[in-house]
């Protein structure tokens, strides 16, 4: 290994140091720390004159602080007359961000109805604020198909099992052919925070959320970057909004051989995916380890105060009820702002789960927890549909906030999760027996040298290190 | 059609100057949301349309979490430059990593450059900034960079704050004489500097005083201040040159670490700022503190730069 140089951020110096021992090199020196005024101080102590540079540091931690490290190292080494300056990401920050915008309380907020176009002019276009329109959809089609697959649902779900009915003080009540045009009430938005976001010259503004991902991507670049590797990128598209070449490992063998061999009769689990993005990754792991594959599928619709008769609830079987027709009134006339007033129409949050895992064990697979909310959710309705162990296996546990305290409480018999983001404090905090932690030095390792050798990398890919 | 119409940015933290400058120019800024998430990600979200607009995005970059608000500050800039606006004008007083300039030991990264790069990267059209650290900074960026000077506020502090017929202007070190003689020329003061020897970072050693400060008053102009360890120990300097009393007029105050102490434990009788940094809960604590409003000074260059104006009578005068 000639003409190498591993430099650790300070995100995660362990994971470094196994990388380092299994390329049987040392971490080249770099001292990391702040200013005063809180602005990053590097200094590099070996020479890196036409070396071959690698910087690892994880998104995890202080997101932003680790990130502007990581570009100030990446710069350094490149006015520093480094061959080649790669960044490697073992968990990239900021590949996944909300499509949707959301309230503080987790509710979305659905954009006003774009009926009335108007053009940014001065003065501005009155806006009638009264009316409530719907979105311009085809509602009778689109009705008729949902009828069908409502029907066809309830048919084959009760042909296995009875419809598990629960009622929570009707709190989770929800219509659910209805709810699915949303309706929200003009300037009445969700809550009184976002009230002041609209105002009448805005009408026909749909609210969007920046996406930071290309940004990033540029920014990495700028610094300096010539070769990104990371592992398990949220979004596989994340790669093309790089200009240079990006080298997303998969967990996913180790995954595989981790089930294998850990998980007592693995032949009768089901590999299960927590949200539909996911399923695609799940599903691989299934058929790679011929096991079958559920799904659940978690929906947001909004909920309207007049309308058709309350369904009852669904949180455990999935069973759509209630294929009433549409409030005709809302599609011919406008309904009055009276109707809909803020604190009666509220967004509720459903979850099936397509697939039998009745008696099964079921293995999680996702690729990032952060809040655990999803996971913690598809534990409880797993066990709720019978299921006697539930693992979960994450790549990237970043567990933010009071996400492992929820861990701890929830249905999930097991974690295994990988050391892109430190675990020690899942560790600790979950106990050796509810967590395992793969360890993915070695992949990271034998793609360094890969990349340093000029070989192919692509055998990672499907068969681990 | 298009629209002449500008839009004022400005994160959801140290508003202030954003505010007054808001104010100054009869607008309102615009509705924005920043979202932390637990993770310490952020996104943002603007709750009107900036198409085809002249968008200016005001940020006060003080001490303590500098890194979120650049990438709050980049991220702001490309979620302006994604929804189309016409051009992006990132005003920041007080430029982060200023001080890291240039390759001063072997292999140290020159972050100032790397910053000027980012904002180019992030889809910045125009730089507004006060009191670069190192005017040379202006040529990091592919974009023009106006640097306002904090001069024309501070020359009018003097004269009416301080009894300045008595004062002299001090330079607490080499890099800033050319400053401070620029402004003692303008108030038609003398001069004198401060010689010190520099061991580390945020460190002072020796200091040596060049010039007769005997019964004067003493303004120590400095573009700014950190610790605040030089300032206290100029100040003690100055006395023991038999000085009246010392004052220090800093641009930017950034005040981190142990400044407030130092200044509050120091001879100094006043230490002014201007309020490129946000340091409102700081003057609570420290009696000594003062400040001096360049807003009028940005929302003018604002108003300048919307319209194609030129900006150089800023340089020497304060705006009415």
């Amino acid at each position: 290994m000639n003409n190498i140089v591993v430099f650790a951020g300070s995100s995660d110096p362990y994971l470094v140091k196994k990388i380092c021992e299994n390329l049987s090199i040392k971490p080249s020196q770099v001292k990391l720390g702040k200013f005063s005024n809180g602005e990053t101080s590097i200094s590099i102590m070996e020479s890196v004159r036409e070396k071959d540079v690698y910087v690892i540091q994880s998104g995890c931690g202080h997101v932003n602080d680790n990130f502007m490290e990581l570009l100030i190292l990446l710069n350094a080494c490149k006015t520093a007359s480094a061959s080649r300056v790669t960044a490697v990401m073992p968990y990239f920050c900021y590949s996944r961000q909300p499509d949707i915008p959301y309230t503080a309380k987790g509710a979305p907020l659905i954009s006003k109805p774009k009926e009335k176009y108007t053009f940014e002019s001065h003065p501005g276009t009155p806006v009638s604020s009264i009316l409530t329109t719907q979105r311009p959809t085809s509602p009778g089609a689109r009705r008729a198909v949902e009828d069908i697959l409502e029907t066809t649902i309830i048919s084959t779900l009760s042909l296995e099992q009875p419809i598990p009915k629960k009622s929570n003080g009707g709190e989770l009540h929800k219509s659910p052919s209805q709810s699915r045009i949303p309706m929200v009430p003009e300037r009445k938005e969700n809550s009184s925070e976002m009230g002041s976001f609209f105002n009448a010259n805005n009408a026909g503004y749909k609210l969007w959320v920046a996406q930071a991902g290309t940004l990033i991507a540029n920014l990495l670049t700028t610094a300096g970057a010539d070769h990104v590797i990371t592992m398990d990128l949220h979004d596989a598209q994340f790669q093309g909004f790089f200009d240079i070449p990006v080298d997303n490992l998969y967990c996913k063998p180790i995954a595989q051989n981790y089930i294998q061999y850990n998980i007592p009769n693995y032949q009768d689990a089901v590999i299960v995916s927590p949200d539909a993005g996911g399923a695609k990754r799940a599903a691989s792991i299934a058929d790679a380890l011929e096991l079958s594959f559920a799904l659940i599928h978690k929906e947001r619709r909004s909920q309207l105060p007049k309308g058709p008769p309350d369904a009852s609830l669904t949180s455990g079987g999935g069973a759509v009820l209630s294929p009433k027709p549409l409030v005709s009134t809302s599609l011919n006339g406008p309904l009055s702002s009276q109707d809909m007033n803020p604190s009666s129409s509220k967004y509720v949050q459903t979850t099936m789960l397509v697939g039998d895992v009745r008696n099964k064990i079921c293995i999680i697979v996702d690729d990032l927890v952060d809040t655990s909310y999803t996971i913690t959710r598809a534990a409880k309705l797993l066990k709720d549909q019978g299921a006697t162990t539930v693992y979960a296996l994450i790549t990237h546990g970043v567990f933010s906030g009071d996400a492992l305290n929820r861990v701890s409480q929830s249905a999930i018999d097991k974690i295994i999760v990988t050391n892109t983001v430190p675990q020690d404090k899942t560790v600790s905090f979950l106990g050796k027996k509810r967590v395992h932690v793969l360890d993915v030095s070695r992949i990271f390792a034998e793609s360094i040298r890969r990349i340093h050798n000029g070989e192919s990398i692509s055998m990672l890919f499907e068969h681990g290190w | 059609m298009a629209t002449n119409s500008i839009k004022l940015l400005a994160p959801d933290v140290h508003r202030g100057l954003a505010e007054l400058v808001a104010k100054r120019l009869g607008l309102k800024l615009t509705e924005t949301k920043l979202k932390r998430d637990p993770s310490g990600e952020v996104s943002f979200s603007i709750a009107e349309s900036v198409r085809d607009q002249d968008i200016f995005i005001i940020t006060q970059i003080g001490s303590g979490v500098v890194n979120d608000r650049v990438l709050e500050l980049l991220i702001m800039i490309n979620a302006s430059k994604t929804a189309s606006a016409r051009r992006i004008t990132a005003v920041i007083p007080n430029f982060p990593y200023a001080r890291q300039d240039r390759k001063d030991k072997s292999r140290a990264p020159i972050t100032a450059k790397l910053m000027a790069d980012m904002l180019t990267t992030a889809g910045c059209d125009h730089v507004v900034t006060m009191d670069l650290h190192a005017s040379q900074i202006q040529g990091f960026f592919d974009v023009p960079v106006d640097n306002l000077y904090a001069e024309p506020s501070v020359v009018r502090y003097i004269r009416e704050h301080v009894n300045y017929k008595e004062s002299i202007i001090i330079s607490p070190d080499a890099g800033g004489a050319k400053r401070a003689a620029a402004l003692a020329d303008r108030l038609d003061l003398n001069f004198a500097l401060i010689h010190k020897e520099r061991a580390r970072a945020n460190e002072v050693s020796r200091m040596v005083l060049v010039g007769d400060v005997t019964d004067k008053v003493c303004i120590i102009v400095d573009d700014m201040a950190d610790t605040c360890g030089t300032l206290a120990k100029a100040a003690e300097v100055l006395l023991e040159n038999r000085a009246k009393s010392v004052i220090a007029i800093v641009t930017h105050g950034v005040l981190s670490g142990r400044a407030i102490e130092n200044i509050n434990n120091s001879k100094l009788d006043r230490v002014v700022c201007t309020n490129t940094v946000p340091f409102e809960e700081k003057m609570k604590l420290c009696p000594k503190l003062d400040v001096i409003d360049v807003s009028a000074v940005l929302a003018e260059s604002i108003r300048r730069l919307h319209n194609g104006e030129s900006i150089s009578y800023l340089f020497k005068s304060y705006p009415l």
